[in-house]
């Protein structure tokens, strides 16, 4: 394993609490809520694992190399694995869970094939995992048009639903560094005002 | 390209900023030593935020320029990082060329057709020194091309083929865990850009009847609240991708850049306040 300090991004003689801080910087960096649906949901689980490995190394080296000494086990990526498309678990359809499959692993080429030519009827799901081709394409537009066509032909269903909701809300909230957490809504036009009139301490808000 | 992805001045520290200007001077030396001065003046904020990205040193050295003639300013030093994005810049300047030349008014085309003339020996090194970008930049802007011929209304298509273009513009590694975010990162910032520049171009475009992606979609009064959400939205898998790279010394302006330079950009240009012809000489006294 790489060094644990490093990957942590702190030096070997920094302090339990400093240690701690960068951790939980990096875990709200990486945490799966901030990469659900996104096509790099991997690397970040396996950053995160990198993680909670190297923060666990060091707790336990720090409580003199006991295995069990330091208990609170950080929260790491949620058990049970991360999926992409949570709450979409595949279909009972043989033919779309062949095409969920192949969007699974990457092959977004033979999903679109699959779709286009050998579908034997274009209902709300062929709709649903069309939009979710296009999105990992990063073809946001056409994926919310291809969400929205699931939702009008099937209104109850409650994935379809999220997808599109998600869609509207410009991605699930993702990960801001400390010095730009709060920028949210903050336009160029209102920083000035933001700036000096309405920060206690009168400096910028974010 | 286009000088849209720029890093917001005012919440940079000064130290911060003389690191970019360092950067920038640096990309701007090396096209004017390799390309000739002529290229230097193709030189745009883009494509120092490509160097910033892909760039690892971090030296720098005093050096005089033509408009630094006193003193001189710090210079990022030259690097095979600085080649590469230099002469993809001299690429794509070029290809903006013919295409001003294709299309566009009188004076306009015949402006274009003097300065492509100027740059033709520059773009040929820089094809031999970056041949594989050129060839993918041809192909993307040829496919770009038949899209907007056929008046395509699916704007991520038209799109697509640009920020291809602008992903192929850092070479693979072999490294997945560097190379994917890497382009997924740059994938989204061409669609950005392509789509932010459609935006900015809706009036002009009307105007003279051309192709606009944007209008193509939504019409002319484009709806500018869906396109502030799918722009956010590029952007956010943007910052998400970048955030899955190690870190480096110019970690702290590429943040600055993806969190708060594009989407004050997009600001403006959605509510019409980017002016794109003053920016560009503005751009070029930095």
């Amino acid at each position: 394993m790489n060094d644990p300090y490093r990957v942590l991004g702190v030096s070997p003689s920094a302090s339990d609490e400093e240690v701690k801080r960068a951790y939980r910087e990096l875990a709200r960096k990486y945490h799966p809520d901030n990469y659900q649906d996104n096509p790099l949901a991997d690397l970040a689980e396996e950053k995160m694992k990198e993680i909670n490995e190297a923060y666990d190394a060091i707790t336990r080296q720090r409580a003199g190399g006991g295995q069990t000494a330091y208990q609170s086990q950080p929260s790491g990526p949620s058990a049970g694995g991360y999926n992409a498309n949570a709450g979409y678990a595949g279909s009972r359809d043989p033919f779309f869970q062949k095409v969920y499959q192949a969007i699974q692993v990457g092959n977004l080429a033979a999903a679109e094939r699959l779709l286009t030519e050998e579908a034997p009827t274009r209902n709300a799901e062929w709709y649903f995992l069309m939009g979710v081709v296009c999105y990992h394409r990063g073809w946001l537009d056409e994926a919310r048009q291809n969400y929205q066509m699931a939702v009008q032909m099937e209104p109850g269903n409650l994935q379809y639903r999220q997808a599109l909701q998600m869609m509207d809300q410009g991605g699930y909230n993702t990960y801001r560094p400390a010095g730009f957490t709060s920028a949210e809504g903050c336009d160029p036009c209102s920083t000035y005002l933001c700036i000096s009139c309405l920060t206690p301490w009168g400096g910028p808000c974010c | 390209m286009f000088g849209y992805v720029r890093p917001d001045r005012a919440h940079l520290t000064d130290e911060a900023w003389e690191r970019y200007r360092a950067a920038y001077c640096g990309l701007c030396r090396c096209l004017g030593k390799t390309y000739g001065p002529a290229a230097r003046y193709i030189l745009r904020y883009d494509f120092v935020f490509l160097v910033l990205l892909l760039e690892e040193g971090e030296a720098c050295q005093t050096r005089r320029c033509p408009r630094h003639p006193l003193g001189g300013r710090p210079c990022l030093e030259e690097s095979q990082t600085l080649a590469l994005c230099a002469g993809e810049s001299v690429i794509l300047a070029y290809y903006q060329l013919s295409d001003g030349v294709a299309d566009g008014a009188f004076f306009h085309r015949l402006g274009c057709r003097l300065a492509r003339r100027t740059l033709k020996a520059a773009y040929r090194r820089a094809s031999a020194a970056c041949g594989g970008f050129d060839r993918q930049v041809g192909q993307c802007l040829r496919e770009l091309d038949g899209l907007e011929r056929a008046r395509s209304p699916q704007m991520d298509r038209a799109a697509d083929a640009f920020a291809r273009l602008l992903a192929a513009a850092a070479p693979e590694t072999g490294d997945a865990a560097l190379d994917r975010p890497r382009r997924q990162l740059l994938y989204h910032l061409g669609r950005w850009i392509y789509l932010v520049d459609a935006v900015d171009d809706l009036e002009e475009d009307a105007r003279r009847g051309r192709y606009n992606p944007v209008a193509a979609r939504y019409g002319e009064a484009a709806d500018r609240a869906a396109l502030a959400v799918t722009l956010g939205h590029s952007l956010a898998l943007a910052q998400s991708a970048f955030q899955l790279l190690p870190r480096t010394s110019w970690s702290d302006l590429l943040e600055n850049i993806l969190y708060l330079g594009l989407p004050g950009v997009q600001q403006l240009v959605l509510t019409g306040q980017w002016h794109k012809k003053e920016r560009d000489k503005q751009e070029t006294t930095l």
